[in-house]
């Protein structure tokens, strides 16, 4: 079906490229603190702000888009393929402009997730990009939040440009094994994914060094209380070759270092401008769910990887959705499979909350997520030798180990337990999940109930707990609400991309 | 039992905190309520405080020496609550508050420590949930005018924001409910103001017409959604459908 560009309406290019642009999870607007500026349109706040939520439960925070959804390449498992007859669309920069600042003034968005098809090659379209992100900072004057896609082979300097105008910049792994993506990706290759994973991160080291702060990106604070976080081992990572083993390899050739300003770039990329922002926010990557045959762990570690490599802020997981019928995909009548998804968050996030590395929690011989558990609860299962912890006395790592005590309620636990001693009445009202924590813990020497510390015994109880979760992620149409606060017991407001996924269980 | 009573305004509430703290009654013989009284019981007798700009400020600048700043920040913030207890959890907790200076705000294990935070962390969620869901609709002469219709009276709490984020942009935000604006002329400070019926009707007036960006908007919303997901409940929780009443995206 061949339809003329310019017979489509602002409206019919607008839906088609939502559209188009919806798989892509990463809609978060968190990560940087920008006051706004008379004169110009716009702020950002770094706990991010969600302007709505769509019929599938997901936070709205940026107008999601592509440019293009034109595109020459042909990955298989996505829907703007070149094999693909459907209705192409691309957007000029000025109509891409217009609609950033007219949705922003009226408090729809928070900013633009600007991605695109490869139209024509990949340099083509990273200029397209950047045109459209120039006019957008300069001449519409927007101090709003900018997410763009780095186009897997486009020049550097395109790219070193895009990432002085972007808070953040993400290029999508996909796939976590150069087997795979041999196979589903045929236009892509590990280097021309993880090149520019690589250059962006330089960029960043070196815009951080400029202004006095540390090369690594800030972790959750709390952080500090751990040792061997995957944030304090990364200089020196945990993992050995064989759990690396089919991973993407890191990239080797490190893009040249460019010395803080003064001048002269003789590398092959523009020098820094010192002090100038460069994706201040982090860069981040997704990764699908079930589309190949990646195990959990295989996905776990490339994410541990991810972010200890490369210092991303974010790795974000997207269950498979067929859209395609292909011999190299799983069948189109195959459910996402948002159990696994929600299994790998929870798992995310205690490698970056709770102070847990990848294997710890699953192995060459488990590979898999528990179905019916949750990962720290059978974490925990695994090493009853730990446990009960004493409410009085166990640091804040040991209580963050216990299974219905999150970073909010184990600091709660630090700070309150020096005016009084806590009590079990105590530690619910601090948000603590009784019904799972009273196995592992003892308040004054005591347990809640005399309970047998005994593995077949917990899991019996555990698990009729957590299969209501599970069943009702695997039946989204019944679900209920579980809400990040309740179950994460954060302080802090937790980012809107993580409210999207706060269907967890109590961790 | 004496029961010390006030109209629900800042400085009509921190009189009030400072009349009953005064009193010397004893603080197990005396309650806090706002008014209006629905109903007043036979053993208790009432007192009416009227607001004493100088009395509230004596307040406010004793939780800030003797307490900290974050503590007045949460008790306006408890202040504005819609939840009609208001005015009694802030008292008990400034209790605890006076006695202990800052390290009260650890003591959580204290009922009326953990009711007052819990009531911040309520007020606190609505203000945060409005500067996401606010909308504005353009009106001529590029006013932008949005209205909510809030439970608890998040104007000064979220004005602010929009103050640093919309600098240069003439707009209006008006709660419905006690038909008050935060007004704000482009490269201007916002006030407050009452408005009047006309006004309040002027500012009613239904979208223009010829403002193609609703529209824009609703198909956009439509087509971001992933059909393999869809889960209205979870859309529900996140979006209660009280305050989908002035959001674009949702009107029919
Ligand atoms: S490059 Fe691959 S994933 Fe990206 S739009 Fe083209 S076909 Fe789709």
């Amino acid at each position: 079906m061949e339809v003329k560009q310019n017979d489509l309406s602002l409206q019919e290019k607008l839906n088609i490229l939502a559209d188009a642009a919806k798989y892509d999870v990463a809609c978060t607007s968190s990560g940087v603190d920008r006051r706004g500026k008379k004169g110009s349109l716009g702020n950002s706040l770094s706990a991010g702000i969600c302007h709505s939520f769509s019929a599938d439960g997901r936070c709205i925070s940026l107008l999601k888009i592509l440019l293009s959804n034109d595109c020459v390449y042909d990955c298989k498992y996505c829907i703007n393929r070149v094999s693909n007859d459907t209705v192409r669309a691309t957007f000029t920069p000025e109509e891409i402009c217009t609609l950033v600042t007219e949705f922003y003034r009226r408090n729809y968005i928070e900013g633009l997730f600007l991605s695109s098809g490869v139209v024509k090659n990949p340099a083509y379209t990273a200029e397209l990009m950047y045109r459209t992100i120039f006019l957008l900072r300069t001449r519409y004057h927007f101090n709003g939040y900018v997410h763009v896609k780095a186009i897997p082979n486009a020049p550097a300097e395109l790219i070193q440009e895009l990432g002085y105008l972007a808070d953040r910049m993400s290029i999508n792994l996909e796939l976590p094994t150069g087997e795979s993506l041999r196979r589903l990706a045929p236009h892509k290759s590990p280097s021309s994914i993880l090149r520019p994973i690589a250059q962006i991160q330089s960029g960043i080291e070196n815009y951080r060094l400029s202004i006095g702060k540390e090369r690594k990106m800030e972790r959750h604070r709390t952080n500090r209380y751990l040792s061997g976080t995957i944030f304090d081992t990364a200089a020196n990572p945990q993992l050995n070759s064989r759990e690396t083993a089919g991973l993407l390899p890191p990239h080797t050739e490190t893009p040249a270092r460019i010395p803080p300003a003064r001048g002269s770039g003789s590398g092959p990329l523009p020098a820094v401008r010192e002090g100038k922002p460069f994706v201040p926010a982090g860069q981040s990557t997704q990764m699908i769910v079930g589309a190949a045959r990646e195990t959990d762990f295989q996905l776990l570690t490339a994410s541990q990887y991810m972010y200890q490599i490369y210092d991303l802020k974010r790795v974000f997981y997207s269950a498979y959705i067929p859209l395609n019928e292909d011999p190299a995909l799983p069948s189109a009548d195959t459910a996402p499979p948002l159990l696994r998804e929600h299994r790998l968050y929870q798992a995310d996030w205690l490698l970056r909350y709770y102070g847990f590395q990848a294997s710890d929690l699953l192995s060459e011989d488990r590979p898999s997520f528990n179905v019916l558990l949750d990962p720290k609860c059978d974490w925990a299962l695994r090493h009853l030798e730990l446990f009960p912890v004493e409410i009085s006395r166990a640091d804040y790592s040991q209580l963050l180990k216990v299974p219905g005590i999150g970073v909010k309620s184990a600091m709660r636990i630090v700070s309150s337990r020096r005016t009084a001693p806590l009590s079990f009445e105590h530690l619910k009202r601090m948000g603590v999940v009784l019904k799972r924590a009273k196995y592992f813990i003892t308040c004054g020497g005591k347990m809640m109930y005399r309970i047998p510390i005994e593995e077949n015994f917990i899991t019996r109880q555990l698990v009729g707990e957590d299969r209501k979760t599970a069943w009702e992620l695997e039946h989204p149409d019944s679900y209920r609400q579980l809400s990040l606060f309740d179950d994460f017991h954060f302080h802090v407001q937790p980012q809107p991309d993580d409210l999207m996924k706060s269907a967890t269980g109590q961790l | 039992m004496t029961v010390f009573t006030c109209e629900d305004s800042p400085d009509a509430m921190l009189t009030c905190i400072y009349d009953a703290w005064d009193s010397r009654l004893g603080h197990r013989n005396i309650r806090l309520m706002l008014e209006p009284l629905y109903e007043t019981e036979l053993f208790c007798s009432y007192r009416h405080i009227d607001a004493d700009s100088e009395k509230a400020g004596k307040v406010v600048r004793s939780i800030q020496k003797k307490i900290s700043p974050g503590a007045w920040r949460m008790v306006y913030r408890c202040a504005m609550s819609s939840n009609p207890e208001k005015l009694e959890i802030i008292y008990r907790f400034l209790l605890y508050g006076f006695a202990y200076g800052s390290p009260a705000l650890q003591m959580l294990q204290e009922p009326a420590v953990a009711a007052f935070f819990e009531l911040d962390r309520r007020t606190g969620n609505e203000a945060h949930r409005f500067m996401e869901f606010i909308r504005f609709v353009s009106f001529p002469g590029d006013v932008l005018v949005s209205h909510i219709s809030p439970k608890s009276d998040v104007l000064t709490l979220t004005a602010p924001y929009f103050s640093d984020r919309l600098p240069s942009e003439h707009w209006i935000i008006i709660d419905d409910t006690r038909r008050t604006a935060a007004v704000h002329p482009r490269d201007g400070e916002f006030y407050l103001t009452r408005l009047s019926q006309e006004e309040f009707d002027r500012l009613s007036a239904p979208a223009r017409e010829d403002d193609p960006y609703p529209d824009l908007w609703k198909g956009f919303f439509r087509y971001i959604s992933i059909k393999a997901r869809e889960n209205k409940r979870c859309q529900r929780g996140f979006l209660p459908l009280w305050m989908r009443k002035h959001v674009t995206e949702f009107e029919p």
